[in-house]
């Protein structure tokens, strides 16, 4: 209730503020990347969507003291919304008030495409040129954060890479081997389900990992246009690659892939289930390395995991080294708020940033520097950080980034009802083809 | 009648509250219904589109039928546990020579504690896989052919969503309607007794008929607060498994804020707004007309 009251409240503040200013838009040239005049230290504020004691915030907040010992009165505001449903819903309600601070978090979505064509956000492309570090990013970084027509408003300051996890004596006491086709899949978690195994551990609450899984199906049978066509109503469902995802999806529904009653159970429930040795395989990215290739990890499982990435199809259009590999929500510069301060504080912290990211034993969105494997780190850690250097040029987007709002809220419900067996591959195909008809053309005009 | 001048006094105190009222309860609401015959996701220019929000609403939306029906269950589910256990309860109460005190403080216990605390509660409680309390339970007692995933069956989720909210009530309803039992002229109660009254007709013609007027808030309140459902269903399942256990609330919540259709999310908020006055008005007239006979 009190969730509903305060978004209420604010969503009040938001109409009576956008009548009293008229929706205007950014001010300033979103292609003006180097704001003339004084810098004047003031404080900024960056909303974002990132874990509160996460490396992004803590080397963030490490580089703005620094850069404050030089600019007194300068000071970085971090306001952290790490739930992504709750943070959306914050960014868009401060859009239409028309109250975005000098820097936020966004995805590639819709909604901030709609934002850059208003002007209200600085042109990333030519900032990171400006500033002489546009050629030191992963090309793969970059491409995760641009919009559909190649333009890139986002800044990264995170690469991630998306594995199958698995737990090789499961698989050797079901009799089954790494999958070397998606089609395996199915039958695989059949063979799981009669040892008594739970195939597939996943996080059903939130949503997105599921969604993870529709789309690789059309992203190896159609390549990384499909979903870019779906979402505009150009492409269907019911063209071959998309009745592939479906049909595949249900039958991972029917061979029980799933934890029983998924759809409620979270994060920690999913990622537990796999590490106390319950569950035989785990879709994940490597912001789990710390819990997963250390030795946080249960002593129990510990040698018996490794991963492997997203297996291809017979006839894939896409290669074994394209997978979902994605650079995280990108951050987004204001265009109203940019000027001298906002510039020269990005150049400091963007050069600095990369160094001391790549540290904390993480993957830095750029090439320039080296990973620190953690002490404590178990070989799989390694293997992991070197999958990174042998990428292909393609890569699958996770379709939440990609439809629009509501067809992605429909998608998320129906794929739950699909993979449970409540509706048929039909229905879901003519519901999703609907939903996208209707509420498409709205965002993709 | 007051003197004029202390009614003026008495006006210059209303005053502030009303004006309050105002600000915080029938502007939105004016402004919900300005909004609703626009379409506006928030940073587009605000389009006039007439009454196609309500049509599409009450003709091309099957989401929003789907989540009225839901509400209606979702209602009768909480009046039944909120109302018909908290009159059991109260009834059972004045019978009690001793601890009632302790029973009252247990049973408006779930009333205090937090709505986020009551659902990760309940999930816990319906959960399969690790086994939660209510599937042990009927494990224990034979009945494992009824253990099942509650919250991801789209038959029960329903009802596994309302559950908790009615639960949380019961003991708030059971204070105040016990406050009305316990204020039962007892003469009356005897003077029945000694005419031959068993318990059943005591209960119907002497006391029941006495509570009314309480009554009649409790439900108006119960029925406001249970169409207004919206904060455990929404932590629970997020309206899932489908559409399943979404409620208006939460349909209008994610078409304003996931959506950012806040225009046709203010066509749903005046609906319900209007189903709510609805609802009341009925309760009032049924009532009444019982009263009367």
């Amino acid at each position: 209730m009190k969730k509903l009251l305060r978004a209420a409240a604010v969503a009040a503040a938001a109409a009576l503020a956008l009548t009293a200013c008229g929706g205007g838009g950014g001010t300033t040239d979103p292609a003006n990347v180097s704001p003339t005049g004084e810098v004047k230290p003031r404080e900024i504020s960056w909303l974002l969507s990132r874990p509160a004691d996460g490396a992004v915030i803590n080397i963030m907040k490490k580089l703005a003291d620094d850069y404050a010992k030089d600019h007194p009165g300068f000071a970085l505001n971090l306001i952290t919304t790490p739930d992504r449903p709750s943070y959306i819903q914050k960014l868009e309600t401060l859009a239409a008030a028309n109250k975005l601070p000098e820097l936020f978090d966004t995805d590639a979505t819709p909604f901030a495409q709609q934002l850059a064509k208003q002007g209200k956000m600085v042109d990333a492309d030519k900032l990171l040129k400006s500033l002489d570090i546009y050629d030191d990013y992963r090309p793969g970084a970059l491409d995760y954060q641009r919009f559909d027509d190649g333009s890139l408003y986002m800044i990264p300051f995170q690469f991630e890479l998306e594995f199958i996890w698995y737990n090789k004596a499961l698989l050797e006491k079901a009799g089954v081997s790494v999958p070397k086709s998606l089609d395996d899949i199915p039958a695989m978690c059949t063979a799981l389900r009669s040892a008594g195994i739970t195939p597939i551990a996943i996080d059903g609450q939130d949503r997105w990992p599921l969604e993870r899984y529709v789309a690789y199906q059309p992203f190896r049978e159609a390549g990384p246009d499909f979903v870019q066509k779906l979402k505009k109503g150009d492409a269907s469902f019911k063209d071959a690659a998309g009745q592939k995802t479906v049909t595949w999806m249900a039958e991972l529904g029917k061979a029980k892939c799933f934890q029983d009653g998924f759809s409620a159970q979270g994060y920690s429930d999913a990622q537990n289930q796999f590490t106390s040795g319950q569950a035989a395989m785990y879709n994940i990215g490597t912001w789990e390395l710390p819990s997963l290739a250390t030795d946080k990890l249960n002593p129990a499982v510990r040698d018996d995991i490794d991963f492997f990435t997203l297996p291809t199809t017979e006839g894939s259009v896409t290669a074994a080294n394209e997978f979902v590999s994605p650079s995280g929500i990108g951050m987004a510069v204001n265009s109203k708020t940019y000027d001298p301060l906002v510039s020269d504080f990005l150049k400091f912290a963007l050069e600095k940033y990369p160094a001391e990211y790549a540290a904390t034993g993480a993957l830095s969105p750029t090439t320039n520097v080296q990973t620190t494997i953690p002490a404590n780190a178990t070989p799989l850690y390694k293997k992991a950080l070197e999958t990174a250097n042998g990428l292909g040029s393609k890569q699958a987007m996770p379709w939440d980034t990609q439809l629009d709002p509501t067809t992605n809220g429909r998608l998320q419900q129906e794929l739950v009802l699909l993979v449970q067996g409540n509706i048929t591959p039909e229905q879901f195909t003519q519901t999703m083809d609907n939903a996208i008809e209707q509420n498409a053309p709205k965002f993709f005009k | 009648m007051l003197p004029n001048r202390s009614r003026t006094s008495v006006l210059v105190f209303l005053l502030p509250p009303l004006l309050l009222y105002c600000a915080a309860v029938l502007f939105p609401i004016l402004q919900s219904l300005f909004l609703s015959f626009f379409s506006w996701n928030g940073i587009s220019d605000m389009e006039f589109v007439g009454l196609s929000n309500y049509v599409r609403m009450l003709t091309a939306d099957d989401i929003f039928w789907r989540s009225f029906f839901n509400a209606l269950i979702y209602l009768a589910i909480c009046l039944v546990l909120q109302l018909g256990g908290a009159l059991v309860v109260a009834s059972l109460l004045t019978s009690l020579r001793r601890g009632r005190e302790l029973i009252k403080t247990l049973y408006l216990l779930p009333a205090v504690i937090s709505t986020v605390a009551i659902a990760f509660l309940f999930v816990r409680i319906y959960s399969i896989d690790p086994v939660g309390l209510l599937n042990q339970l009927l494990h224990w007692v034979g009945l494992g052919a009824f253990e099942r995933a509650w919250l991801s069956d789209v038959n029960t989720v329903l009802a596994a969503v309302s559950a908790p909210e009615g639960w949380r009530f019961t003991g708030l309803y059971m204070l105040i309607i016990y406050a009305a039992l316990i204020a039962v002229p007892k003469e009356l109660e005897e003077a029945a007794v000694l005419d031959g009254a068993n318990k059943w007709t005591l209960f119907t013609k002497i006391r029941f008929p006495y509570i009314r007027p309480v009554w009649i808030t409790t439900t108006i309140m119960a029925t406001t607060y249970g169409l207004r459902g919206f904060d455990i269903p929404y932590l629970m399942t997020n309206g899932g498994p489908g559409q399943s256990s979404e409620l208006l609330t939460t349909y209008m919540y994610k078409t304003a804020f996931t959506s950012t259709d806040f225009g046709y999310a203010s066509t749903i908020s005046v609906f319900i707004v209007i189903e709510c006055l609805v609802a009341v008005g009925l309760i009032l007239f049924m009532l009444k007309r019982k009263a009367d006979s």
